[in-house]
């Protein structure tokens, strides 16, 4: 089974392919599953077109845990496993894993290596600071991703307690706490660097530019960074264009 | 700017755009990575790290998660790399960064249309997919696929033109860039602050961004 395993790994690398408001991942994950159901087509035809219209079915999660799902729910199918049961396993997953996926994924591990090269570009690495952040985070997505395959395909339907005692929920226990601090490092740190070479009068302008921003969000959440810049910028270019 | 390198910019504008969520999500679209492969194209290596770094503090305020509405950073960046790149000083960066975020909010609002029309497509193969016809799976896919490549290409496409007209716009007066590097700069920190507070919530990873910041400020203030 390794072939197709490792045909679907490459496959889960585009499961956000056809991302929708209907189905989100479903698709992806329909197409992700066809070389797990492979042999599944020369045994048993109808049994197969039933898998493969449930793998197809909504799916949501955080893409690079998708496989946890994927794996699980597919060895179900050979397992003889009802077809509500594996749609009910699909669905129970999709919280678990865009919890914890984001967690560990969007608001740990990328801001947190983001925040490295970040430092480490202020301190004139450049070159290391990209290759690096694009080696680690991709080295942990990849393992991350084949262990999640690997995992739900040996557990199926008993995917969720193993999901619930493996390494996962303390990893994203640990990762929260050290992307904090990685972005506590790196603002000064890059702020400094930004401003270095710039005059104090302007220097002074940014620190206030960037406090009145963050009184604006504080109060109103809809005001972001972009928008506050974008609106400021459109008068101060109104201004100068209209002086000119 | 030859041929060959506006050539290679659309490429990789493209690549990265279609990076941001369909494939492969090698994080190559992150504005630190595209400003500096950019900068690296145009020949201005120095102003690709700037305008990455400035674009990257208002990527991080945002997190790219499932539904929710995000922008499209990839592109924009690129866009921001051609208008500024190949000037002396500071003078066309604030306004190059302001491109890009308005770039950057166009491709967010290019992947909402995509993803409308991936439901549509979707719908109008519902009956093959309710018989679980794999041909029918695949053709979504790639469909998918393909769809958000014109995006992206076109959005590059977008991006150079606006980059190279900006390259040729009178000069504004010192004051107003000046006071555009101040607003970009200052937006940016505080929104990867105000984003960085926001994910920190009030348990265990706030008090560490507070001690991050401490030692962020104690190297700024050892290394001046």
């Amino acid at each position: 089974m390794k072939a197709p395993l490792w045909r679907a790994f490459l496959r889960l690398f585009s499961v956000q392919g056809v991302w929708n408001y209907e189905r989100m991942l479903g698709i992806g994950m329909g197409y992700a599953a066809l070389p797990l159901l492979e042999e599944m087509r020369r045994q048993d035809p109808v049994g197969y077109r039933e898998a493969v219209a449930r793998q197809a079915e909504f799916f949501n999660a955080q893409p690079y845990l998708a496989g946890l799902a994927l794996g699980a729910t597919t060895r179900a199918e050979y397992q003889g496993v009802p077809g509500d049961k594996i749609l009910r396993l699909r669905t129970a997953l999709c919280g678990p894993l865009g919890a914890l996926g984001d967690q560990l994924f969007w608001t740990g591990v990328l801001p947190a290596l983001v925040s490295a090269a970040l430092v480490m570009i202020a301190f004139g690495w450049t070159g290391v600071a990209v290759l690096g952040f694009l080696v680690v985070f991709n080295s942990i997505r990849v393992a991350v991703e084949w262990w999640g395959l690997r995992t739900g395909w040996a557990s199926g339907l008993e995917v969720s307690q193993v999901l619930h005692k493996s390494w996962l929920p303390r990893a994203v226990a640990l990762v929260g706490p050290a992307a904090g601090f990685a972005v506590g490092v790196a603002l000064p740190v890059i702020g400094g660097w930004l401003v270095a070479d710039l005059d104090r009068v302007v220097m002074l302008g940014t620190l206030g530019a960037a406090g009145v921003a963050m009184a604006m969000a504080w109060a109103n959440p809809r005001v972001t960074g972009l928008r506050f810049t974008v609106v400021v910028a459109t008068i101060l270019l109104l201004s100068a264009w209209m002086g000119a | 700017m030859s041929v060959e390198v506006t050539v290679a910019l659309l490429a990789w504008g493209t690549l990265v755009g279609l990076d941001l969520v369909s494939l492969p999500q090698v994080m190559v679209s992150r504005p630190i990575v595209v400003g500096a492969v950019a900068g690296w194209l145009t020949g201005d290596l120095a102003t690709g790290v700037t305008l990455g770094v400035i674009l990257e503090l208002f990527a991080l305020e945002s997190v790219a998660v499932g539904a929710a509405r995000y922008p499209d950073f990839g592109a924009a960046t690129v866009g921001a790399v051609v208008a500024g790149s190949g000037n002396e000083g500071h003078g066309l960066i604030g306004l190059a960064v302001v491109l890009g975020l308005v770039l950057a909010s166009i491709g967010g609002w290019t992947l909402n249309r995509l993803r409308h029309a991936n439901a549509t497509a979707v719908r109008r193969r519902e009956a093959s997919l309710r018989t679980g016809d794999p041909v029918a799976v695949g053709a979504l896919q790639y469909g998918g696929l393909l769809r958000d490549l014109a995006r992206s290409m076109t959005l590059s496409l977008l991006a150079l033109l606006s980059g190279f007209a900006l390259r040729t716009a009178p000069a504004l007066p010192d004051w107003a860039s000046t006071g555009l590097l101040m607003v970009v700069i200052g937006g940016g920190l505080a929104g990867a602050a105000t984003g960085a507070i926001r994910n920190a919530g009030r348990g265990r990873r706030l008090k560490w961004l507070g001690i991050g910041a401490l030692i962020g400020i104690l190297l700024l203030v050892g290394g001046s």
